[in-house]
């Protein structure tokens, strides 16, 4: 028999022992009473009397039963369905705004917990730090190699401090079925630091990370399982890496990542040099990280290492000297960068969702408690007790929670599967973002917190015996406390559509920014040769100069290039502008004046990309096949290098051994660092074929009159026929521009996401208790049209209370834009914080929308029949 | 008849514990036998009897059995358990505490 079963047979049981027990009594004490004289109908009727009421007394029995209050429990929730199954559209409306609120609020706290909250892969994750220089030109702390094994030295703040290489670099693993997978050199003591203990085998020895040592490596848990298949006998096998053998030692763990989060396939021996690298200062750059020691602070372990930091200073060149400062950061800071501001203001977002949605369900409780205040006091009247009667409500309240946190599940699913799709790449962790227990909790505390202060708002008056004949006790208070409620509803929405405004018309800004270049039609493919296979520039050139004839061959291409590196944002080539010697000219001996980029490229790198040259001419193959030295510059550092002159016939160097070239162009500015931050001044050399040092990646350019994308077969192919093993990624030049403005469009799109949702909550608000101070007013209407009132004045006598409360948050709400739109500053983009615009935009829809929805209830007040009106009482 | 008084609240459980100290008994019979005893002073609310009785049986003072009455008919007896009689003895020390206190009192004022 099932459980519920059972327990129901045996709840008859009791009750029929009860009765029979009662019954026992009745009859001993009839017994009695006859004995005393009484004739028998008497004495029973007076038995029953002696035991007083019947039901009542069984109900006070059956109270003091075990699991009774489950029982009423039962009752309470049976009751508080088909309450909300008799108003439909009430249940709808307060169901769906809670299951609104609630779900965007628990997806955006799974996001927002995977980037801010995440527990780090790390046993005492906080004592973790990223320490050592930051410049203006790379800020992500790095240190200089000559610096560090001082550093390494002096114990310092740090338990340990450990380095690696930057970076992943690229290698093969040169067997049957070669494959490209990323290495990365990391110090001996990198695991350690970390606390990260292979699963299987160990970490490099000591001895094993000196230069010209044999050749060791740790693999990924993943290469592990799909390369090896788990294969715990895999330790001590030798391995072919760049053709070179190394032998595996240890598996990382599954869950193992590098700080950096780039993902890895090997680690293998940093073999740092430390007579190399005191000889050759200032060193090989490298990224440091350190464990603090307990109890020491991040800010207390900057301090400690001023000393350091000053000594290391002296060595370095004096244009550095004043741009250099010291920097830890824990490595939480590290791995979050600007995502933490958009996360938390994604957060505030949703919190203000949420609050707009709880103000709506109390406003629609607090309404419908005002309506069914005669029914309590009938049960007041009945008998039931103020503690019985607060439970009910409650339960009431908690149904609602409980099936708009039900609710919320689902949106929350959707929303979170919307926002991996618009952002997986632009933010990391996004993509493992997961409604897991913890947020499902969240979303079920709030469900049920939300329905309790809801059921207990109303519930605090109790229900008084004048409410029994009808007339409703005209309760200002609570009706201010609705309009109050409306008022902060408009301000919070407001508030939300200047934030979306700023953040739209900043995403606007930034996706009509120029480019200075042509994106439509062109098509990129990024290879990169493996050291095996061309081990050095003879094979590398052959291999690009032999892709580069097939693809000029190639119907469907206008122009095809090759370059080193591809704007406009990614990896590129620069130096320091300060370098750069102009003949004639001595070198400026002030600052560093900041980074210059510059690329290699072949002659039709201007054409492919749709480069406007503007002054003298673009590369041509003389240059290339190694004629005079030639270069072209950007329009911004030829101004900035020739201010008062034509650059076009000047020579200069930049690197202090390179050879004297003569500027032959100057070619348009083209963003180079994305598309939000300042562009860096570039310029371009000729893809030469005697310089060795280019050839091992490169980008190949094709513009095309076609769609780009049926050009990949086409290239594809032509790689396949000179190579079938080498990877080719390509992506159409619009689809890498669009790539770089994801996170503003995610943070637009939220943000537009939440304004809307809670511009309709606010709507849904409104709407609901103008509607509701209409029904309660239908006899006062009735009354004064039948006094003669006409129902223009009926509209704008229940008009002008409302919007006197929406204007009322109108004017709260544009002060709070004011304060968000100072947060929005840093993520805008040629957009003022001050602009009116978006404020006054917004000002106009909210009101637009909240009047609207005043409107249409308020209209049904004008076409109150009098007579039903009064005929009501 | 001489007035009758109705019983204390709070004292109810007290009664029926010392009540069935003596014997099994069934409900009417605990009735009786507290207006015998007190001799026709306390008159229990019947109606409040039994609530008392189905509470204390929840807390394991009493325990409750159907068995034969007097006449034959099928009734319900209560029987003091171990417990039932710790507590018996726990609230007539209380009793008896308070109502010496209560008594110089009024003696005194």
């Amino acid at each position: 028999m099932p459980h519920w079963q059972r327990w129901f047979s045996r709840k008859k049981r009791w009750d029929e022992d009860m009765d029979e027990e009662l019954r026992f009594h009745r009859e001993r004490q009839t017994a009695a009473n006859v004995a005393a004289g009484l004739p028998p109908e008497q004495a029973r009727r007076q038995a029953v009397l002696q035991l007083g009421a019947l039901e009542g007394l069984k109900e006070n029995c059956r109270e003091q039963r075990r699991g009774f209050w489950l029982e009423s429990l039962y009752a309470d929730v049976r009751y508080g369905l088909r309450i909300l199954g008799n108003n439909p559209g009430f249940s709808a409306v307060a169901i769906l705004t809670l299951a609104l609120g609630i779900g965007a609020t628990s997806s955006v706290f799974s996001a927002v917990d995977r980037i801010l909250f995440r527990s780090l892969p790390y046993p005492l994750a906080d004592q973790l730090v990223s320490f050592g220089l930051t410049a203006p030109i790379e800020r992500n702390e790095f240190m200089l190699g000559s610096n560090y094994v001082d550093w390494r030295l002096a114990a310092g703040p740090f338990q340990s401090m450990t380095s690696m290489l930057p970076g992943v670099a690229n290698c093969d693993l040169t067997q049957q079925n070669p494959v490209r997978l990323a290495c990365a050199r990391v110090e001996q003591n990198f695991l350690p630091t970390f606390g990260v203990r292979p699963i299987l085998g160990r970490n490099f020895s000591a001895e094993e990370d000196r230069p010209q040592a044999q050749r060791v490596a740790m693999i990924s848990y993943g290469l592990w399982r799909s390369r090896f298949g788990g294969d715990p006998g895999v330790i001590a096998k030798t391995i072919s890496l760049d053709g070179n053998p190394a032998t595996i030692v240890g598996v990382l763990p599954a869950d193992f990542e590098m700080p950096t989060l780039l993902s890895t396939d090997i680690l293998l021996p940093e073999a740092l040099d430390e007579a190399v690298q005191r000889r050759s200062a200032p060193g090989a750059v490298l990224r440091t990280f350190a464990r603090l020691k307990p109890g020491i602070t991040v800010a207390q372990s900057a301090a400690a290492l001023q000393p350091l930091f000053a000594q290391a200073l002296q060595g370095a060149p004096a244009e550095f000297r004043n741009e250099v400062q010291l920097s830890v950061r824990s490595l939480r800071d590290r791995q979050m960068q600007d995502a933490r501001l958009a996360s938390w203001i994604l957060f505030g977002a949703v919190l203000a969702v949420l609050l707009i949605a709880c103000t709506n369900v109390a406003n629609l409780l607090l309404a419908r408690a005002s309506a069914r205040q005669r029914e309590l006091a009938v049960r007041a009247a009945l008998g039931a007790t103020p503690a019985r009667l607060l439970r009910q409500r409650l339960t009431e309240s908690l149904l609602l929670g409980i099936l708009g946190g039900a609710g919320g599940c689902l949106v929350a699913y959707a929303f979170l599967r919307v926002f991996v799709a618009i952002a997986q790449q632009a933010i990391p962790h996004l993509g493992q973002a997961g409604l897991d227990w913890r947020v499902l909790f969240f979303t079920f505390a709030i469900s049920c917190l939300a329905g309790i202060l809801f059921g207990l708002a109303p519930a605090l008056h109790p229900p008084s015996p004048e409410m029994l004949c009808g007339k409703e006790a005209r309760s200002t208070a609570r009706s201010l406390l609705r309009q109050t409620l409306v008022a902060a509803q408009i301000a919070i929405s407001l508030t939300l559509l200047t934030g979306a405004g700023l953040l739209l018309r900043s995403l606007l800004n930034l996706q009509s920014a120029p480019l200075g270049l042509e994106a439509q039609n062109v098509l990129t493919a990024t290879i990169s040769l493996g050291a095996y296979r061309y081990p050095a520039a003879p094979q590398q050139i052959a291999f690009f100069d032999e892709l580069l004839a097939r693809l000029e061959r190639l119907p469907g291409a206008s122009a095809v290039a090759l370059s080193d590196t591809l704007p406009p944002s990614g990896a590129m080539r620069s130096t320091i502008y300060s370098t750069i010697e102009v003949t004639g000219r001595p070198r400026p001996s002030q600052g560093t004046g900041g980074m210059v980029a510059w690329r290699a490229v072949t002659p039709a790198y201007f054409t492919a990309l749709g480069i406007t040259i503007l002054r003298g001419r673009a590369f041509t193959r003389d240059d290339q096949a190694g004629g005079q030295p030639s270069i072209i510059l950007s329009d911004s550092l030829a101004r900035r290098l020739f201010p008062a002159d034509d650059a076009i016939g000047k020579t200069m160097r930049f690197a202090q051994a390179g050879p004297w070239r003569t500027v032959v162009g100057v070619a348009a500015n083209v963003k180079n660092n994305g598309l939000s931050e300042q562009s860096d001044p570039e310029f371009y050399i000729p893809w030469k074929n005697e310089d060795n040092q280019y050839f091992r990646s490169a980008w190949v350019i094709v513009r095309t009159p076609l769609d780009p994308r049926t050009v990949t077969d086409w290239l594809r192919a032509e790689t396949a026929a000179l190579d079938p093993t080498l990877p080719v990624a390509m992506e159409t030049m619009p689809q890498r521009v669009s790539k770089l403005s994801q996170r503003p469009r995610f943070n637009a799109a939220l943000l537009a996401l939440f304004a809307g949702l809670g511009m309709l909550l606010a709507a849904v608000g409104i709407y609901g208790v103008v509607g509701f101070s209409v029904a309660q007013r239908t006899q006062e209407i009735g009354l004064r049209m039948a006094l003669g009132a006409t129902p223009e004045s009926i509209l704008k006598m229940v008009f002008g209370t409302v919007a006197r409360w929406i204007v009322a948050g109108a004017v709260a709400g544009l002060i709070a834009s004011w304060f968000a739109s100072r947060l929005l500053q840093s993520l805008l983009f040629q957009v003022s914080a001050r602009d009116p615009r978006p404020a006054a935009l917004a000002v106009t829809v909210l009101l637009l929308v909240a009047f609207l929805s005043a409107w249409i209830p308020a209209r049904r007040a004008m076409r109150v029949d009098p007579m039903v009106a009064l005929r009501h009482e | 008849m001489s007035p009758a008084v109705e019983v204390l609240q709070g004292t109810l459980d007290l009664l029926i514990l010392k009540t069935l100290a003596l014997e099994p008994m069934h409900g009417w019979g605990i009735a009786q036998r507290i207006q015998q005893v007190s001799h026709d002073i306390l008159q229990i609310q019947q109606g409040s009897l039994y609530p008392a009785l189905y509470r204390l049986e929840r807390k394991k003072w009493i325990r409750a059995e159907w068995g034969a009455s007097e006449k034959n008919r099928r009734a319900k007896f209560y029987t003091l358990t171990k417990t039932g009689r710790r507590q018996l003895e726990r609230e007539m020390a209380d009793w008896k505490q308070m109502s010496t206190a209560v008594a110089l009192i009024l003696q005194r004022v």
